[in-house]
């Protein structure tokens, strides 16, 4: 009896030696998996798995044998959002990328701050994700303050627009980067004939392009916080005959704007960050993200980079401590598959817009408002 | 005045959808007073099966060569494929519980309804399916009011169907029987009608509108999604229960005064676009409160299909 307790003990206890050995690092990811923005959703917790890839065939993290995901549905809800991101505190994540829509973001980062976890957003652009003081809050992407001049510069500058129609579907991103556009183009002689605004998930937008056709403006602004209301917009007023220049942002920079757009959306122009295709970077991303979902989407690199400087961190840091990782985000500046990271005191990474035109079934980078020169 | 034209040809397109869902919903409630919540869920079948079907004909060169003959196939066996599926679902989740209390049905529709929506999201993905829209880009100006090809295929369709359906059960043997069996199960059971046959039938035929309906739209918006069958469902019962349910004729009043309401507060009330929907449903409500049946419905329940 002795001998087969002894036995049970010494095989309990090399057990325990062998899980204390291989240690997992854990990181989470959330983003809305199901419902309208699945789609990017989708592409953003790829990304996180693409730069999990790319970590571990570098030679991972010392003193980790595995780095796991937990990817978490937000399903762009403020209330899931905050479940997701305890649930991910329960996992024991040491940092996050997420979310994606700035009003599920910020309530998530406020519930992951308390446990001081990182998160790392790779698409809310709203000023109030890093403007909260928050202290483990970063952006890869840029904001709203910057995309929405940026839009008007265009529109004044190469368009040389005099009358804009801008519409939303209210909601914090859509509603605050249409308002950033409102008061950029009240300020640069643009007049805004209207703000109207529609509902998410709405497909019939006839009353609203009807408007449209009537004010006959030289630029037509949509913001809308999804690549196939986008589509179903640009369908309907192509169809209808309005001849205004569409401007559109990022969240209807999406490939899937142009599978269901078509003809319609030839021609628009979209405001999104800069990625530039050549580097070795970009194809290291590329070829990970391929093996894992196919063709990347609109935010696939941003959230590879918001992973892959969560990783890089902590490998540098040799620790998981929130205070010591972020010491080592702040020391960063590294090339990422979409832009240059490097980071400002209040854990922006700066922004890269640029104009891109659909031409020929392509998102094409088009004009350059740092240099107000086509590309 | 031109914006106004081409507003009223906007909520009247908008409308013929809804008209064309609500008949469903109506035809079922008239012959077993259910409220069907599981209608929606056709529509949205037909817009999936009509872009499976359109796709493939697309990639065979039909819908350049013949884009109209195409679409015909394309809505005749998507028609015909709901018909059957609403079958199905009546033989599974309605047909046993015929006996039962009206709240086990209803309460079966609405599961029924989740297992399709779901069973749509498994099977085509969450992402949108787009239509091959090319033939459809034409259109018509008159003066400022632009009236597209798909507006007036939705009309016109819109149109044929609803007149079909009227001589279907207002002029023969089939719409007979179905009236008979709407007024009175047992009576009309006792002169030898199948009334299980003619309910099956019902639902059939108003599958088979919700999916030419689910095809027009996706021709109409270009893409299709799992979910697309919610709203629409929502919005046509609304428009059933205003035109007074268990009335064909209300329900296509009530469908096209929706779709009316809709576009005329998103046109003409300040940010009316952003509460549509409300005004639509204050509509509802203050007909109901005025009409308690409805603005066709009558007070005894006889004359209905």
């Amino acid at each position: 009896m002795r001998r087969i307790l002894a036995t049970i003990t010494t095989v309990a206890l090399l057990l325990c030696a062998g899980t204390a050995t291989a240690k997992t690092l854990k990181i989470g990811s959330l983003s809305p998996l199901t419902g309208p923005y699945a789609a990017d959703g989708n592409d953003i917790a790829n990304g996180t798995r693409a730069a999990i890839a790319v970590m571990q065939a570098e030679g991972g993290i010392p003193g980790y044998d595995k780095i796991e995901l937990f990817a978490e549905d937000t399903a762009c809800d403020p209330r899931q959002a905050v479940a997701a991101a305890n649930k991910l505190i329960n996992e024991g994540v040491v940092g996050a990328v997420g979310a994606y829509c700035s009003s599920a973001t910020i309530p998530a980062s406020e519930a992951l701050a308390e446990e001081d976890i990182i998160m790392i957003t790779p698409a809310s652009t709203s000023p109030k994700v890093t403007e909260r003081g928050l202290p483990y809050m970063f952006r890869i992407c840029g904001r709203d303050d910057d995309q929405g001049p940026a839009g008007v510069k265009f529109m004044k500058e190469f368009l040389k627009a005099k009358t804009v129609f801008i519409v939303d579907d209210k909601t914090t991103y859509s509603q605050g980067l249409a308002t950033e556009v409102a008061n950029n183009a009240d300020k640069n002689g643009i007049k805004v004939v209207a703000h109207d605004h529609v509902n998410q998930g709405d497909k019939d937008f006839s009353a609203v392009l009807t408007k449209v056709k009537q004010a006959n403006p030289d630029a037509f602004y949509i913001s809308l916080q999804n690549s196939s209301s986008g589509a179903l917009m640009m369908i309907q007023a192509k169809r209808m005959g309005i001849k205004a220049a569409f401007i559109g942002q990022d969240a209807v920079y999406h490939p899937q704007l142009m599978e269901i757009a078509k003809d319609a959306a030839e021609g628009a122009y979209l405001t999104f960050g800069y990625t530039d295709k050549a580097t070795p970077e970009y194809k290291k991303f590329y070829n990970a993200y391929k093996k894992i979902s196919g063709e990347p989407g609109a935010y696939s690199a941003y959230s590879y980079d918001s992973a892959y400087v969560l990783l890089t961190a902590i490998k540098q840091a040799g620790s998981t401590d929130a205070e010591k990782v972020k010491a080592e985000i702040m020391k960063l500046n590294l090339k990422g598959a979409s832009k240059q990271l490097k980071f400002k005191e209040n854990g922006d990474s700066g922004s890269d817009y640029v104009i891109f035109k659909v031409q020929g079934g392509k998102f094409v980078p088009f004009w350059n408002p740092s240099t107000g020169k086509t590309m | 005045m031109d914006f106004f034209i081409q507003q009223f040809v906007n909520g009247i397109t908008l409308g013929g959808v809804y008209a064309l869902v609500a008949l469903g919903y109506t035809m079922v409630y008239g012959i077993i007073q259910l409220i069907n919540f599981a209608h929606g869920e056709f529509f949205a079948a037909g817009g999936y099966v009509g872009v499976i079907l359109l796709s493939f004909l697309a990639a065979h060169g039909i819908m350049d060569t013949h884009p109209w003959l195409g679409l015909g196939i394309a809505l005749l066996l998507t028609m015909g494929y709901c018909a059957m599926l609403a079958m199905a679902v009546e033989k599974i989740a309605y047909k046993p519980l015929r006996q039962s209390s009206r709240l086990a049905v209803l309460l079966s529709a609405l599961g029924m309804s989740i297992f399709l929506q779901n069973g749509l999201m498994l099977t085509q993905g969450v992402y949108d399916k787009a239509y091959p829209i090319g033939f459809t880009a034409g259109g018509w100006d008159f003066g400022n009011v632009r009236i597209s090809l798909m507006q007036v295929l939705i009309l016109g369709l819109t149109a044929i169907l609803l007149v079909a359906l009227n001589a279907l059960v207002f002029r023969t043997n089939i719409g007979k029987a179905m009236r008979a069996t709407a007024q009175d199960k047992v009576m009309s059971a006792l002169v030898g009608i199948d009334s299980n046959r003619i309910i099956a039938l019902t639902f059939a035929i108003g599958a088979a509108l919700a999916a030419a309906a689910g095809i027009l739209v996706g021709l109409y918006y270009g893409s299709v999604r799992y979910d697309m069958g919610f709203v629409p469902g929502i919005k046509a019962f609304a428009a059933a229960v205003l035109g007074g349910v268990g009335n064909i004729t209300g329900a296509m009043l009530g469908g096209f005064i929706i779709g009316m309401v809709e576009i005329m507060a998103a046109a003409y009330i300040p940010h009316g676009g952003e509460y549509k929907d409300v005004f639509a449903f204050i509509i509802l409500i203050a007909v109901l409160y005025f009409m308690p049946t409805g603005i066709m419905g009558e007070n005894v329940d006889d004359t209905r299909v």
